[in-house]
C-alpha cells in the first residue's frame, strides 16, 4: 500500500548500523492529534537506547499501526497521517503493506506470486532453531514458497540481529548491546517460581535482553576466571600527584583509568586477549575498543570507548568521564554501544572484593576492577619480611578457554599487574 | 563312543583275520563291521527318539528322518578321510554321526536349544559341523551339489588329494542345480562323489513323475560313470563310495552313485505316507538294512546274536542319555537372533573323524576335531 | 588373442612420486583385481568367457596368460553353479571372484547367493569370502535384460554386503577391500562408467574400507546422497546450476554410511537421493526412512528420490532415457529443492 496524496506512513526508523528493530515504548500523541513535521511522536527503545520518532509530515494523526510494547522491524509501518489534499506527499520512509514489504534491508523481498500462503508452515528444522534460539517466527520474514519461512531465512534474520549472531550475552555485572531486540526469553519451564507464588513483575526490555544475553554467553564460552591481586601503592600516590591538576581540566581522575590504560598496553602484549572466536578461526582486532561497564538504576549498559590504545592517561579518564556521565543520562547513541573488544567493569566501587565476570560477546575475555581494600601484606626487605599495610585489589579476568589457555590469561594479568606496581602507568 | 570303538579295535587286531566277503573285499576288520552295526542303529535310535520328542511337542517346526536309509549315509562317509569335506542332507544323519557328531547335540538341534550344532540359528536337519569338515545344507535342493563341487574346485586348484561328498534324492535330479552341478563337475572334472539317494518318492512324487531316463544312466552324458548300488547293503554303498573315492584322488573325476532304497517313514512326520501302495511298504520292509546287516554279520563274520544285541542295546542306551542331555539344553537367548550376520574372519574348516580302520594303522588314531590334521 | 604387452610384463607397479595418469574405471577394477591375484595366490576367478576371452568387457584381459587356468576359470553357462562353487571354494579358504555377466543374470544365481551364500555365517558359523562382480546399469539400448540396477534385491539378503563405485580410484579401492572380506560382496560395477569415467588411481596397494562415504562435493544448501551413475550426474548438475549443492557418494550400501548422510542432512536441511535403479523400495526409500527417523527436526523440505520409475528398462533411446534419471532432471529437481 503505497501513500497517497492524503495519507502519510510513519515507518520504524533506521536507528543505529546494525540495528533492525524497535519497540515502541509510548505514542506522545493520541489518533487525531494535530501533529507537526519534525515533533516527536513516539518513543521508541532498543533495548537499551531509547530514541524519538520524528513525525515526518504535518496534519493529524489518523491511524496508530503498532501500540507500545509492539516491535516493529526497521522500515515497517507504525502510524499513519492524513495530510490533508495538497499537502505534501513525498513519502519519506514510507513503504508498502506489511506483508510483501521489506524485510531486514539487506534481503531483497519476495515478490508474492499467487501461490498458496505457506507463511504459516513451519519446518522442523525452523521449529527447532527458533525455538533454541528463541526467535518468534512471527518476526521473521519468509522467503520460500507460498511466503514460507526457510531456514535460510532464519538464519538471515538470527545473522541481522547483530547480538543474535555474535550471540552477545550479558554478564551480570557487565554490559549487554543494545540492538537486541527483546526476544521470546529462550525455554523456561519456570514451574517451580510459579508454584512458589509471591508478586509477579514482567521483565523491563532491559532485563529480558539481560537475561537473554547473559544465558547465552554462558552458552557460547568456555569460561574461566583467573585472578590477580595488586598492590596499588603505586597508583595511588601518581594519582595523587595527578589529581588536582585534571580536576582543573574537568577530568576526573579514577583508579579505573590506571587500570585501563595499563589493560590496554597489556593488550597490545597479549593480542589474543583482544580478539573474537568465529566458528572455527579467530579474529584479532587491530583496534581496542574498550568497553567500560556503567551501572545504570534498571541493569548495566557498556559504551565503547573506540581506539583506545590511542589515548593517554588524561585522554582515557576524560573519555571514561564522559562516557559515564551520557550513560547515566541516557544519552548514548546505539553506536557508542556496540563494536567492544574488551571489556572492564568495576563493581569494587560497591565494596565487593571477589567476582567472576561473565564474558561480553563476541570478546574473549573480560577485566573486573574489584574493591580496593587496605590489607595487611608481607613486604620484601632487604633479607628480612615485613608486614605492611597495602591498598590492594583482585583482578578476576574471566576469559574463553575456547580462544586461549591459562597461561596466556595468566600472563596478561601478570602483565596489567606490574605496570600498576611498578609505576609505568603514568 | 569312541571308547567302544577303541576297545573293539583292540579286539578286532587280538581276533582272527576278518573273513573277505563280497563286496567290501577284504577292506573291512571286524571292529569296522562292528562300527558300521554301531552307527546305523545310532541313527535309527536317534531318529526314533527325535520322533517322540516331536510327538511331544518338543520340536518346534517339522520332523524329517531317513528312516530306512541309514545303510547309504554310513556306508558312503565311513569311506572318507578326516581332511575330505561333506555336505549332509536331511536323510543322512548317520553320516554326521560318522564323522563325529553325538546325538545330543542333533537332537538339541531339532529342539532349537543353545547346544544344537546351530545354536538355534537354523533347525531340522539344516546343520553341518564346520569343525568336523561339514558345510551344512539348506532346504532348497540340490543347492548343496554346487558347493560341493566348489570345495572340489579348491582341492584341485591347490593339486590336493582331497575329496568332497554330498547326496541328493532323485526328485532333486529334476532341478536346473543338479544339472549345472553335474555338468560342472564333469566338466572340470572334480574330485567330488554324489550321493544319488532314489527313495523312490520326492514327498509324494513317485520316480515316474520326476525323471524319464533315471539318473544314474545319464551321469554317463556329463562324462564320468554313474554307479547303481543296492542302497540298503551298508558294505555294498561303502565299496561304491571308496571306489569312487579312490577315483577322485587319483584325479579321475566325478562319480554318481545310485543308491536304490525305500523311504519308510513320511516326507516328514506330518506326512502320513498315504500314497504309498501298500505292497510296496511290505517289500521294503523286509529288506531294512539294519536287521539285514545284522543277520549278516552273524551269519557270515562270526558275530554272535548276543553281540549284535548287545551293539543296539549300548546303542539305544547311549541314545537315552544324549537325549537327556539335549533335554537339559537351555534355549539360546534372544540376543543371539541378530549375531553372526557378518563374519569377522574366515576360519580354516576342521577335520572329521574317520573312524575306518585303514585310516587308524596308517596313521594312529584319527580322533575328531583335527587331531590327524 | 592379442595384447600389445603380455601380462607377464606388466610388473606389479611400484609406488612413485609423480602422479601417473589418469585411468579409467574399467582399468581400475582391472588393476584391483589383478595387483590383488598376484599378493593372494588364494585369490580366483570364475566366470563365463573370462579366461580365454578375457571377459565380455575386457576387465581379465591378459589374466588367463599371467594366472593360468587354475586361477582363471571359465564357467559353463551355469549362475546357481557359479556361485554355488565360489561358496564351497570360499568355505575352504579360497578367494572366489566370481562375475556375473551382466548384473541382471543374477536372477539366475539368485538362489545360492540369497539361500547359501548370504546365510551361511549366520546360520553355520562358516564364513564365505568371496566376491560377485556384477556389470550393471544402462543407457545404451541394452533393453531389459541387460541393463538393470538390482542392488535392492540384494539389500533385502541380510548376509551380503553390496558396494557400488562411481569413480576409478574407488572402484580399485572397493574390489580390493571386497576381496579381503570374509562376506559374500556384491560389486555393482557401473557399465557406463567403465570408460567414460577417469580419475587419479593411486598405484600399488589401494583398498578402500567397505561402509563409508565419500564427500565428493562440499555444499550448505543441499545435499544430494548419491551412488553409481547417478554421482557424476550430480556433480555436473551442481556444476552447471552453479549452486552450493553437497555431494555425498555412498560408494557402499551395505554396510551403509549413516552417519555422513545424517551429517550432511544436518548441515544442508535439504536432500534428494538419487539411484538409477527404480524407485520403489530402492535404496533412495531406505536412505528416506533414515533420515526421517534421525534428522526429522533437521529437515527444511521433503526428502526427494531421482530414480528410475518402476518399469523394466526399455529398448528403444527416447524410450530408455525417458526412463533412466538425465541431467536435465537432476537440474530440475535441485532446482525445485533449493527454491522450496
Amino acid at each position: 500500500m503505497s501513500s497517497s496524496a492524503t495519507s502519510v506512513s510513519v515507518a520504524m526508523p533506521q536507528m543505529g548500523i546494525s540495528v533492525s528493530e524497535g519497540t515502541i515504548l509510548e505514542w506522545r500523541k493520541a489518533v487525531g492529534d494535530e501533529v507537526v513535521a519534525d515533533e516527536p511522536i513516539a518513543d521508541v527503545t532498543t533495548d537499551k537506547v531509547d530514541v524519538e520518532i520524528p513525525c515526518p509530515a504535518s496534519g493529524v494523526l489518523a491511524k496508530i499501526v503498532a501500540e507500545p510494547g509492539d516491535t516493529v522491524p526497521v522500515g515497517e509501518v507504525i502510524a499513519e497521517i492524513d495530510v490533508g489534499g495538497g499537502s505534501d506527499s513525498t513519502s519519506e520512509g514510507s513503504t508498502a503493506g506489511p506483508v510483501a514489504g521489506e524485510g531486514p534491508p539487506a534481503e531483497v523481498a519476495a515478490a508474492s506470486n499467487g501461490e498458496a500462503d505457506r507463511s504459516g508452515f513451519v519446518s522442523p528444522v525452523v521449529r527447532r532453531m527458533a525455538a533454541e534460539h528463541g526467535v518468534d517466527l512471527s518476526q521473521v520474514e519468509g522467503h520460500g514458497v507460498g511466503g514460507r519461512i526457510r531456514k535460510k531465512d532464519l538464519l538471515a534474520h538470527l545473522e541481522s540481529k547483530p547480538a543474535e549472531k555474535p550471540s552477545r550475552p550479558l554478564h551480570t555485572e557487565s554490559p549487554y548491546v543494545p540492538e537486541q531486540p527483546a526476544a521470546a526469553p529462550a525455554g523456561g519451564d519456570g514451574q517451580a517460581p510459579a508454584e512458589l507464588g509471591g508478586r509477579r513483575e514482567e521483565m523491563t526490555p532491559m532485563r529480558k535482553a539481560i537475561a537473554e544475553h547473559m544465558f547465552r554467553s554462558r552458552q557460547t564460552a568456555a569460561h574461566c576466571t583467573t585472578i590477580v591481586e595488586v598492590d596499588f601503592t603505586a597508583v595511588a600516590a601518581r594519582r595523587a600527584e595527578l589529581k588536582e591538576g585534571y580536576s582543573r581540566r574537568g577530568v576526573s581522575l579514577t583508579f579505573l583509568a590506571f587500570v585501563a590504560r595499563a589493560v590496554v598496553e597489556s593488550l597490545e602484549e597479549h593480542p589474543i586477549l583482544n580478539a573474537s572466536v568465529d566458528g572455527d578461526e579467530i579474529v584479532f582486532h587491530d583496534d581496542v575498543n574498550l568497553g567500560i561497564a556503567v551501572a545504570l538504576d534498571q541493569g548495566l549498559i557498556v559504551p565503547v570507548i573506540p581506539r583506545a590504545q590511542r589515548l593517554s592517561l588524561e585522554g582515557m579518564a576524560a573519555a571514561i568521564g564522559d562516557v559515564a556521565m551520557r550513560a547515566r543520562e541516557r544519552k548514548l547513541t546505539p553506536d557508542e554501544v556496540q563494536g567492544g573488544t574488551f571489556t572492564i567493569t568495576n563493581p569494587g566501587q560497591f565494596g565487593a572484593v571477589l567476582a567472576t565476570p561473565i564474558i561480553n560477546q563476541p570478546q574473549v575475555a573480560i577485566l573486573d576492577l574489584e574493591a580496593i581494600v587496605k590489607r595487611p601484606v608481607v613486604v620484601e626487605g632487604e633479607g628480612q619480611d615485613a608486614i605492611g599495610i597495602r591498598p590492594m585489589a583482585y583482578l578476576p579476568l574471566s576469559w574463553d578457554h575456547r580462544a586461549l589457555d591459562g597461561a596466556e590469561a595468566a600472563r596478561f594479568l601478570g602483565s596489567v599487574k606490574d605496570k600498576l606496581e611498578s609505576g609505568a602507568v603514568r | 563312543m569312541r571308547g567302544d570303538v577303541a576297545v573293539a579295535n583292540g579286539s578286532a587286531r587280538a581276533s582272527a583275520k576278518a573273513e573277505a566277503r563280497e563286496p567290501s573285499g577284504g577292506l573291512l576288520t571286524r571292529a569296522d563291521r562292528a562300527a558300521l552295526l554301531r552307527f546305523m542303529a545310532m541313527m535309527r535310535a536317534a531318529e526314533e527318539r527325535g520322533l517322540t520328542l516331536y510327538r511331544q511337542g518338543k520340536v518346534p517346526g517339522s520332523f524329517y528322518d531317513g528312516c530306512g536309509q541309514e545303510a547309504i549315509s554310513v556306508g558312503s562317509s565311513f569311506a572318507l578321510r578326516p581332511e575330505d569335506r561333506m555336505c549332509i542332507l536331511h536323510r543322512d544323519l548317520g553320516a554326521h554321526f560318522v564323522r563325529g557328531v553325538t546325538p545330543d547335540r542333533y537332537l538339541a538341534n531339532y529342539m532349537g536349544r543353545a547346544d544344537g550344532v546351530t545354536g538355534g540359528k537354523d533347525g531340522n536337519m539344516h546343520f553341518g559341523d564346520p569343525q568336523l569338515g561339514c558345510v551344512g545344507m539348506v532346504s532348497m535342493l540340490p543347492d548343496m551339489a554346487p558347493v560341493a563341487c566348489g570345495m572340489a574346485m579348491a582341492f584341485k586348484i591347490r593339486g590336493e588329494k582331497r575329496v568332497a561328498m554330498t547326496y541328493f534324492g532323485e526328485g532333486s535330479t529334476a532341478n536346473g542345480q543338479w544339472h549345472e552341478a553335474m555338468n560342472l563337475a564333469g566338466v572340470q572334472r572334480l574330485p567330488v562323489v554324489f550321493m544319488l539317494e532314489n527313495n523312490q518318492f520326492a514327498y509324494s512324487t513317485p520316480n515316474e513323475l520326476e525323471f524319464v531316463v533315471d539318473p544314474v544312466e545319464r551321469a554317463h552324458a556329463y562324462g564320468f560313470p554313474g554307479v547303481d548300488v543296492d542302497g540298503n547293503d551298508v558294505e555294498a554303498v561303502f565299496a561304491a563310495a571308496n571306489e569312487a573315492v579312490g577315483r577322485a584322488r587319483a584325479g579321475d573325476g566325478p562319480t554318481l552313485i545310485g543308491c536304490r532304497t525305500m523311504r519308510m517313514h513320511g516326507h516328514g512326520a506330518h506326512d502320513d505316507m498315504s500314497y504309498v501302495p501298500p505292497e510296496m511298504f511290505e517289500e521294503w520292509s523286509q529288506r531294512d538294512p539294519i536287521d539285514v546287516y545284522a543277520k549278516r554279520l552273524v551269519a557270515d563274520h562270526g558275530f554272535s546274536a548276543d553281540e549284535v544285541d548287545q551293539i543296539k542295546a549300548e546303542v539305544k542306551e547311549y541314545v537315552a542319555d544324549c537325549a537327556e542331555r539335549a533335554l537339559a539344553s537351555p534355549m539360546p537367548e534372544p540376543e543371539r537372533a541378530t549375531e553372526g550376520v557378518f563374519a569377522d574372519a574366515w576360519q580354516k574348516l576342521g577335520n572329521g573323524d574317520a573312524p575306518w580302520s585303514r585310516w587308524q594303522s596308517e596313521n594312529g588314531s584319527h580322533g575328531a576335531n583335527g587331531a590327524s590334521a | 588373442m592379442t595384447t600389445t604387452e603380455t601380462a607377464a610384463s606388466r610388473q606389479p607397479p611400484a609406488q612413485t612420486d609423480e602422479p601417473r595418469e589418469d585411468i579409467t574405471y574399467l582399468e581400475a577394477i582391472s588393476e584391483g583385481l589383478r595387483d590383488e591375484m598376484r599378493r593372494d595366490e588364494t585369490v580366483i576367478c570364475f566366470g563365463e568367457d573370462i579366461g580365454a576371452f578375457g571377459g565380455a568387457f575386457k576387465v581379465t584381459d591378459g589374466f588367463y596368460e599371467e594366472f593360468g587356468a587354475a586361477r582363471v576359470i571359465d564357467a559353463p553357462l551355469a549362475e546357481n553353479a557359479i556361485i554355488g562353487a565360489a561358496v564351497g571354494a570360499a568355505a575352504e579358504g579360497l578367494k572366489p571372484v566370481c562375475e556375473m555377466q551382466f548384473a541382471d543374470f543374477i536372477a539366475c544365481g539368485f538362489d545360492q547367493l540369497v539361500n547359501v551364500a548370504a546365510k551361511l555365517h549366520y546360520r553355520q558359523g562358516v564364513a564365505v569370502p568371496m566376491v560377485v562382480r556384477l556389470p550393471s546399469g544402462g543407457g545404451f539400448s541394452g533393453g531389459p535384460f541387460h541393463s538393470q540396477n538390482p542392488e535392492a534385491w540384494l539389500l533385502q539378503s541380510p548376509g551380503l554386503k553390496v558396494v557400488a563405485p562411481a569413480t576409478a580410484a574407488d572402484a580399485k579401492g572397493l574390489l580390493v577391500s571386497a576381496i579381503r572380506d570374509p562376506n559374500p560382496v556384491c560389486f555393482l560395477e557401473h557399465k557406463g562408467l567403465y570408460r567414460n569415467v577417469r580419475d587419479q588411481v593411486p598405484e600399488g596397494e589401494h583398498a578402500v574400507p567397505l561402509g563409508k562415504a565419500r564427500i565428493a562435493r562440499e555444499g550448505s544448501e543441499a545435499s544430494v546422497i548419491a551412488y553409481g551413475s547417478s554421482v557424476p550426474l550430480a556433480l555436473r548438475a551442481a556444476e552447471e546450476l552453479g549452486e552450493d549443492v553437497e555431494v555425498v557418494d555412498l560408494r557402499s550400501l551395505c554396510p551403509l554410511d549413516t552417519e555422513a548422510i545424517l551429517a550432511s542432512v544436518r548441515k544442508t536441511s535439504k536432500v534428494m537421493v538419487a539411484h538409477e535403479a527404480t524407485r520403489s523400495c530402492g535404496v533412495g526409500a531406505e536412505v528416506s526412512a533414515l533420515i526421517s527417523e534421525e534428522a526429522f527436526e533437521d529437515l527444511d523440505a521433503p526428502i526427494r528420490r531421482l530414480t528410475a520409475p518402476d518399469v523394466p528398462i526399455p529398448f528403444s533411446p527416447p524410450l530408455e532415457q525417458a526412463v533412466l534419471p538425465q541431467l536435465d532432471d537432476m537440474k530440475e529437481a535441485l532446482g525445485e529443492l533449493l527454491g522450496y
